[in-house]
């Protein structure tokens, strides 16, 4: 009962998965522009390498992000879409949530809270922090966008570990620095985004595919009319 | 391929559009054509704006295949092969499209083609008037195109004459639309006001007709200067207090673009030796360029065909139908990792 996921809030990565969260296969391109181009080629690569007929799969999971808008978008339309044309239902997970059990699973402190930072861009980041639940890890700050500058350390609450692709991205900006000998974790690994939809399923939780843009679109109000003759 | 059904799904601007076409031996026949629209969205900002079309396509895809197939009661494991357009357009909205029929040609293990939109816009005129002779002209005019294509074969040879080198037609309606303080999109206003005026009140000027630009320029169109001699004319009136008479400008300009384009499409095919015509795009739902087009095309013996409004205006039909005529011409399908392409020469077919 093999599962598909992937996620495209910042580079691209496919996982194939069996019903025990084991990875089959694994697909990862650290590319943050062209994910519609690339992604459907890796899904097709990461079930021939698991051996897993694309019929067989019982689910789809993707990253819901928060990531930059096109690529999130080229991710969750496939997802979707491939799941649809299966017949097999769609899961979505926070890929900020994927990097936090990421970070505990590479040493972070079961006791010490983790914030993920990854790239927003237009010098931004988008950020959550959490702390090690059960089979998951429990959010105590959901997701959000901000300034580097913004993410400050809190009062009366232990050191958190910060982790996640943005660090490298806004490190002279950011008031919160990772402690000496932190875990290193720098890109969402599809395998966990799979085991955590496992997890939140056996818990019957519904898990939707809405994407986390946290960021109203640009809009350009159309402008005031120019004379012609002046 | 015979008798195959081609999925379209269009995802250029702001419709997200999804039909079903059989393909057979004798033609293509439409099974059904579902529309999305993020329209209303979009007209308080006066224009598309392409974050608010794309999250819209997203929302939209799985809910408009759905419908698609429940209205043409076809199980989605039918379906032989998905065309999807690869552009032009805007990139948001044509990523989601691209990536959706990419998700669908995998899940199904069918080929994908990924085709050019504004050939479709011709194209879908096949599942209306039926295969296209030998050679056709095709003018393709909406609010983001306007352009001459000489059509040998729909599915592989297709040659670009001319096109607009500033504002598209549709483009050029709606921005005299808004000087003359009407809604976005201003195009079926001015159209409803050109009804009631009179078009030969005030002679706009005609683009590239001049004896200079017959050179160079022959098949090419721009509509700029004409916009900006309508403004010209309505701020001299406002400054001398005076009332505008919206209709017979309205009608005016309108017959101007109309007879631009249809006096230069005319002569091409004469020059070309084609003698049918096919006008596609949602600026083909004008009415003074269907009528002046009827009447010029007839003196000159040309067959003019136009496909109803419904089939003008961006939607899967058009896509599905370059689709259709691609599977039947045995044209090689296109690669998984296919790009999008906002800027997709018009003489390119399939990617
Ligand atoms: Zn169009």
């Amino acid at each position: 009962m093999p599962l598909l996921a992937l996620d495209t809030s910042a580079d691209i990565a496919v996982a194939v998965v069996d019903d025990a969260g084991t990875v089959l296969a694994e697909r990862r391109v650290a590319e943050q522009r062209r994910h519609a181009e690339l992604l459907a080629p890796l899904v097709v690569e990461a079930l021939a390498a698991a051996d897993v007929d694309r019929r067989a799969l019982t689910g789809v999971v993707a990253g819901t992000g928060p990531a930059p808008f096109t690529g999130l978008r080229a991710g969750l339309v496939t997802a979707r879409s491939l799941a649809f044309a299966l017949g097999v239902p769609v899961h979505g997970v926070c890929s900020l949530d994927a990097l936090a059990v990421q970070a505990y699973a590479a040493g972070a402190p079961a006791d010490a809270e983790v914030v993920v930072v990854t790239d927003a861009r237009r010098r931004e980041v988008y950020t959550a922090r959490y702390r090690l639940g059960a089979d998951d890890v429990d959010v105590v700050d959901p997701p959000a966008v901000m300034r580097p500058e913004d993410l400050t350390p809190r009062d009366g609450t232990p050191p958190a570990v910060v982790v996640g692709p943005g660090l490298r991205v806004h490190a002279d900006r950011l008031a919160l620095t990772p402690p000496d000998g932190a875990p290193v974790v720098d890109a969402v690994d599809a395998g966990v985004l799979a085991r955590l939809a496992v997890v939140r399923l056996g818990q019957g939780r519904s898990l939707p595919t809405e994407p986390l843009y946290l960021r109203r679109p640009d809009v350009m109000p159309a402008a005031a009319r120019k004379r012609a003759t002046g | 391929m015979a008798d195959a059904l081609v999925l379209g799904i269009e995802t250029s601007c702001d419709e997200t559009g999804v039909a079903l076409v059989r393909v057979t031996d004798e033609g293509s026949e439409l099974l059904t054509d579902v529309v999305a629209s993020s329209m209303d969205e979009h007209a308080r900002f006066g224009g598309i704006i392409p974050e608010i079309a794309s999250r819209a396509h997203l929302e939209a895809m799985v809910p408009t295949l759905t419908r698609a197939l429940e209205q043409a009661d076809v199980d989605l494991s039918q379906v032989d092969a998905v065309a999807v357009t690869a552009g032009p357009g805007l990139v948001g909205p044509l990523t989601v499209g691209a990536a959706a029929a990419k998700a669908l040609a995998v899940g199904l293990d069918r080929p994908l083609y990924g085709v050019n939109h504004v050939i479709g816009h011709a194209a879908v005129d096949e599942l209306v008037h039926g295969a296209f002779p030998e050679r056709v002209m095709a003018l393709v005019v909406s609010g983001g195109h306007s352009s001459l294509l000489l059509v040998d074969d729909v599915a592989t040879d297709v040659t670009e004459l001319g096109h607009t080198l500033d504002d598209a037609a549709g483009e050029a309606f709606d921005k005299v639309g808004r000087l003359l303080g009407l809604p976005y999109p201003g195009g079926p206003h001015i159209d409803r006001l050109a009804r009631e005026g009179d078009p030969t009140a005030i002679r706009f000027p005609r683009g590239l007709t001049a004896a200079k630009d017959q050179a160079r320029h022959a098949d090419d169109f721009s509509f700029s200067g004409l916009k900006t001699a309508v403004a010209r004319w309505v701020e001299a009136r406002q400054d001398a207090g005076q009332e505008i008479p919206l209709n017979d400008v309205a009608a005016s300009f309108a017959a101007a673009v109309a007879d631009v384009l249809t006096a230069k499409t005319i002569a091409a095919c004469r020059r070309h030796d084609v003698d049918t015509l096919v006008i596609g795009g949602g600026f083909s739902a004008n009415s003074q360029l269907r009528e002046l087009a009827a009447e010029r095309c007839a003196e000159a013996g040309i067959t003019l065909r136009i496909p109803p409004i419904r089939y003008c205006t961006d939607n899967g039909a058009m896509i599905a139908a370059l689709g259709a005529a691609v599977v039947r011409r045995g044209v090689a399908p296109s690669s998984l990792d296919l790009p999008v392409d906002s800027s997709m020469p018009l003489t390119q077919v399939t990617v």
